[in-house]
């Protein structure tokens, strides 16, 4: 097996916390303010231009927000679902990024959680062990 | 020309995957992940991330459970097979980026390659973080 080390070297470290969007914040589960599984992050939004060359002393771009929808069959057959299917949230809207991300109250009348807000109200509530949110 | 950014967003989704190319045209890889700075407390509204690079593989496109860029060693086999996969995998910061389309990446002359390695020191990563109560 050929030798998989790289020497490249260490990149200049920035100020703030460096994470992989793929492995760190793909996937993960969306917890409303009460802390109740509302989505997963679907997708991301990065503001980079894409009909024009980048300058050099361009300013690195914002995440401006998460992608949360109707996934399910993309995941199953593959490619990627259309934008109507996602729904945005702005990224002032999260409050805590860690095993899962968590949002804001202001969060709660986002199009893209009333279906899981009735069904946790309507469905799973009266379900034994619905009342307390996942662990 | 150059851009401005306020809304000309662009999905995840479209820059994995994407072919990697140098200011010659030679493909380099394919964008396996974005990194990401992250500033301000990640359990107290944290700041708007940036974009700081693009982790780039020139064998494979997937990303392979961040064996290529941590310090897992364990299991020692699994290890060795996705670094191995993963050999040449780089890192090249915001800056070195001239363009990008909806169909692939072109570095500028000169671009330099880093480590892909997120070392423990760089963060707190938030798989690591604690549950919350």
């Amino acid at each position: 097996m050929t030798s998989s080390r790289n020497n490249f070297p260490d990149a200049p470290r920035p100020q703030g916390r460096l994470v992989d969007a793929r492995l760190h914040l793909l996937d993960r589960q969306l917890f409303d303010a009460d802390e109740a599984p509302v989505g997963i992050v679907d997708d991301l939004d990065i503001d980079i231009p894409t009909k024009f060359d980048i300058a050099v002393s361009a300013p690195a771009p914002p995440v401006t927000g998460i992608l949360t929808g109707q996934v399910l069959a993309t995941r199953i057959f593959g490619g990627r679902p259309p934008r109507s299917k996602l729904q945005a949230i702005p990224w002032r809207l999260i409050t805590k990024i860690g095993t899962v991300v968590q949002l804001s109250s202001d969060a709660e009348d986002l199009e893209s959680l009333w279906i899981e807000h009735w069904l946790r109200d309507h469905l799973v509530r009266h379900i034994p062990g619905g009342r307390r949110a996942a662990q | 020309m150059f851009g401005t950014f306020r809304g000309a967003a662009v999905q995840l989704s479209e820059l994995l995957a994407l072919p990697v190319c140098d200011a010659a045209g030679r493909q380099v890889g394919t964008v396996v992940d974005v990194r990401l700075v992250i500033d301000g407390d990640l359990d107290d509204r944290p700041d708007e991330p940036t974009l700081f690079g693009l982790i780039i593989s020139p064998h494979t496109q997937s990303s392979y459970l961040g064996y290529e860029r941590s310090d897992a060693r364990r299991p020692a086999l699994l290890a060795a097979l996705l670094r191995w996969r993963h050999r040449g995998t780089f890192l090249t910061l915001w800056h070195d980026i001239a363009r990008v389309s909806t169909d692939s990446v072109v570095l500028r002359q000169g671009f330099e390659r880093y480590s892909p390695v997120l070392r423990d020191d760089d963060n707190r990563s938030p798989g690591e973080h604690r549950n919350p109560s």
